[in-house]
């Protein structure tokens, strides 16, 4: 009677969840699997199943090869600075120094505000002759000829007089880096936030004992802190790389995935195919590759990253 | 009960988010498709109309209320919003519910969303390159007996306008926000280079201007990005250089030569001459002084007229080697099918309002968009704005010298990015028209396939 009522228990605690995730998850993903085989353009009442033509299509494109490409650079480097600088200012801030808390509330502010927002500030700040950013370049090339004589026998004078702001968001070779610092710039104070809780779980007494052991300061952090957060940061990186996989919202208001194609990513490049093409079945495709490909990352991170994360 | 330990917590945690990532980007491509067009082939459909009787003032009985999704902000925007309280408040057969639904693309991806779900409004504008879309795939009302029914008459509207929304010789689209591109420059800089105050006459004579206005912190010409419609400024460009985007069945042209010429001109002008820039926004260029000429919609000339410091001149497209060559813009405004008879009828009322001749001439004094009555044009009121605001007679004045764009760009879906991203590959890039052009004819084709197929079904 008792494992009749707990089995009844278990399905209605259950049930909502599974039929959340069934029509908001699973329903959604069999559907785009549907579409990624039929030749539709979202407004014809005809849809023709034309089997894996799509992904011929898409897979042999050249711009799909530009959007993996982007996408991965997108992905590596943000993830990236964004670890390691967070690391670095999480530590910092983990001193017992004035304006801490000012400084980690300032920090974190970036990552509570809408994307779209962020995007049209940073439009003004990247604008080659008006923006903020162009304004400091300008002033430290005002400041060349200041640099003792010998200098400009070399030409680094001229040379350091003569520089401007980058065309940040019209130059195919500074749209991704203008990204990529925005994206940074938006997401490093939530890897602060997550860092510096990861610290306060160190036990402090490892750090006494390795203190009464030898170790310095460098050796502390190699062996006591990095092992210590080592759970953090495999948090940090699941979740940076799958935030950085669905970049959309800035891309979509600073770049339009250009100049050239140079900023196009994944989910624009879908969003392009779906919405301003008017292709589901290509659309699908990309959705479809999106899914295997993050499919693989969680499964390699759960794989071997995970076996090399200490756990208290 | 079995705990779970920190493992198995990540895992999940892991697991979940990637589930929402997939949830999140399928979203765009899996709206339930539970819709079927509720009117097939548009051209042999049989509208459900009223009989064609003119409607008085209260013969409708209660107030019927109709929902009109447009896409203007800003200063259109108002001008827009006060057609709307204008005609709600003449008269008390229809209520118009305005709803703002964004730029032309986003009413057009949200009113095709609204198909799928079948809550679409009764009226929406649609912009050139997609009221097509929606005809050809039956989702819209022809409009000739409820025209008849309203009293509303084709001869009244300017012909190349009305004319591009005819399909078998229905009506299913009705200009109201039209434009066409014009040259824009502003004359201080023209004073300062010694110009004369008009518009260049061709681009020769540009190429031997702009060194002149070109200096630091100035270029003398912008273009625009894909996303702001460098393909529609093209298609005039790609006329004057003697070459097309395409035929009317389709065959595309953007590769011969005529084409390759003009996006040699275009890579030349950022490239080779360095006078022109890239700018995200052209107009913001022009109107801060940054660029001193643009080629920009006669709808951003209220704009530009109120933010310049500078006084703005406005001429014809310039001409190249083939002559003259400039196409027609913007967007009108077209019932969707499968309506009750009493919406059609309501929808059709407010159309005529507000492309009426009254309201037409507010609207482009407003605006500056032209106005689409003949009798609006040559009416006293607009005669004498035109000699108060000379910038605004330059589109109308241009206008019998436009034709209709080219099919790639217009009926093609996403033919209009296409041809754009290939030109931000020849301005941005400096890569060479004769390959880009070959890359975009190819892209340009295998989208313009079940167009061309759909267009057998449904015209024959």
């Amino acid at each position: 009677m008792r494992e009749w009522y707990e089995r009844l228990l278990f399905i209605l605690l259950i049930t909502p969840n599974m039929l959340l995730l069934a029509a908001f998850t699973f329903w959604p993903m069999i559907y785009n699997a549907y579409l990624s085989v039929i030749s539709w353009n979202f407004l014809s009442p005809i849809r023709r199943f034309v089997g894996l033509r799509n992904y011929e299509t898409v897979l042999t494109s050249d711009i799909f090869r530009i959007v993996l490409i982007n996408t991965a650079v997108f992905t590596i480097v943000s993830v990236a600075v964004t670890m390691v600088l967070g690391l670095g200012l999480a530590l910092l801030l983990n001193q017992p120094l004035r304006l801490r808390n000012g400084a980690r509330a300032v920090l974190f502010t970036p990552t509570v505000l809408s994307g779209a927002a962020i995007a049209i500030i940073w439009i003004y700040m990247f604008d080659p002759r008006f923006g903020p950013l162009a304004q400091i370049i300008n002033w430290f090339s005002s400041l060349a000829h200041l640099l003792p004589a010998r200098f400009s026998e070399s030409g680094l004078v001229e040379w350091l007089a003569s520089v401007r702001s980058p065309q940040w968001l019209s130059d195919p070779n500074w749209a991704m880096s203008a990204l990529i610092i925005v994206y940074v710039w938006k997401n490093l104070g939530y890897a602060v936030v997550i860092y510096l809780a990861g610290l306060q779980t160190i036990d402090r007494t490892l750090y006494e004992a390795a203190r009464i052991d030898g170790a310095g300061a460098w050796a502390q952090f190699w062996h006591v802190t990095l092992p210590g957060l080592s759970p953090i940061m495999f948090f940090l990186l699941v979740t940076s790389i799958l935030a950085c996989f669905q970049a959309f919202d800035i891309i979509r208001v600073m770049t339009d995935g250009g100049p050239v194609n140079a900023t196009n990513m994944l989910v624009y490049h879908l969003y392009e195919r779906g919405f301003i093409q008017s292709q589901a079945g290509p659309a699908g495709v990309v959705a479809m590759v999106m899914f295997v490909l993050m499919l693989i990352l969680t499964i390699l991170q759960l794989r071997f990253i995970e076996r090399r994360v200490h756990y208290s | 009960m079995a705990t779970i330990n920190r493992r198995q917590f990540l895992r999940s945690v892991a697991a979940g988010a990637s589930a929402l990532t997939l949830a999140a980007c399928g979203s765009g491509t899996t709206t339930e498709p539970t819709a079927v067009p509720t009117q097939p082939a548009a051209a042999t459909t049989q509208p459900t109309v009223a009989p064609p009787t003119a409607m008085p003032q209260g013969a409708m009985g209660s107030t019927v209320e109709i929902t009109y999704w447009g896409s203007f902000s800003g200063v259109l925007g108002e001008a827009e919003q006060a057609t709307v309280e204008a005609f709600n408040s003449m008269q008390q057969d229809v209520k118009v519910n305005y709803q703002f639904q964004g730029n032309y693309e986003e009413t057009a991806q949200k009113l095709t969303a609204a198909i799928q779900a079948r809550q679409t409004p009764d009226v929406s504008l649609l912009s050139d390159v997609w009221w097509f879309s929606f005809y050809i795939n039956g989702h819209l009302q022809p409009l000739d007996d409820l025209m008849a029914a309203e009293g509303v008459k084709r001869e009244a509207y300017v012909d190349v306008l009305l004319n591009e929304g005819i399909r078998k010789n229905t009506v299913y689209w009705i200009p109201f926000a039209r434009s066409t591109p014009l040259f824009y420059y502003n004359k201080n800089a023209w004073a300062e280079a010694g110009l004369e105050d008009r518009a260049p006459k061709t681009w020769d004579e540009f190429i031997e201007w702009a060194p002149k206005l070109n200096k630091e912190g100035r270029s003398a010409f912008a273009h625009p990005s894909a996303a702001s419609y460098i393909a529609w400024l093209f298609q005039g460009v790609i006329w004057q250089f003697g070459g097309r985007y395409s035929d009317p069945d389709f065959t595309i042209r953007i590769h011969e030569e005529g084409g390759i010429r003009a996006g040699n001109f275009y890579r030349d002008t950022t490239q080779t001459y360095k006078w022109a820039t890239t700018p995200k926004d052209v107009t913001q260029d022009f109107v801060t002084g940054l660029t001193a000429s643009a080629m920009l919609s006669t709808a951003a000339l209220a704009g530009v007229e109120k933010n310049a410091q500078f006084p703005v001149g406005t001429g014809f497209l310039p001409e190249g080697p083939a002559g003259f060559g400039c196409c027609t813009g913007g967007a009108g405004m077209a019932i969707l099918a499968g309506l009750p008879a009493e919406k059609q009828r309501a929808a059709m009322k407010w159309i005529a309002f507000a492309t009426g001749e009254e309201w037409t001439i507010n609207w482009a004094q407003r605006t500056g968009y032209m106005p689409v009555r003949k009798a609006a044009v040559q009416s006293e009121s607009m005669q004498k704005y035109f000699a108060e605001r000379p910038n605004f007679r330059t589109a109308v004045e241009q206008l019998p010298k436009t034709r209709p764009q080219d099919s790639a760009r217009v009926y093609v879906r996403g033919g209009d990015q296409i041809i754009g991203k290939g030109l931000e590959r020849i301005t941005v890039a400096g890569e060479d028209p004769a390959k880009v052009w070959m890359d975009v004819k190819k892209e340009l084709e295998e989208a313009a396939a079940p167009t061309i197929e759909l267009l057998k079904t449904v015209e024959g």
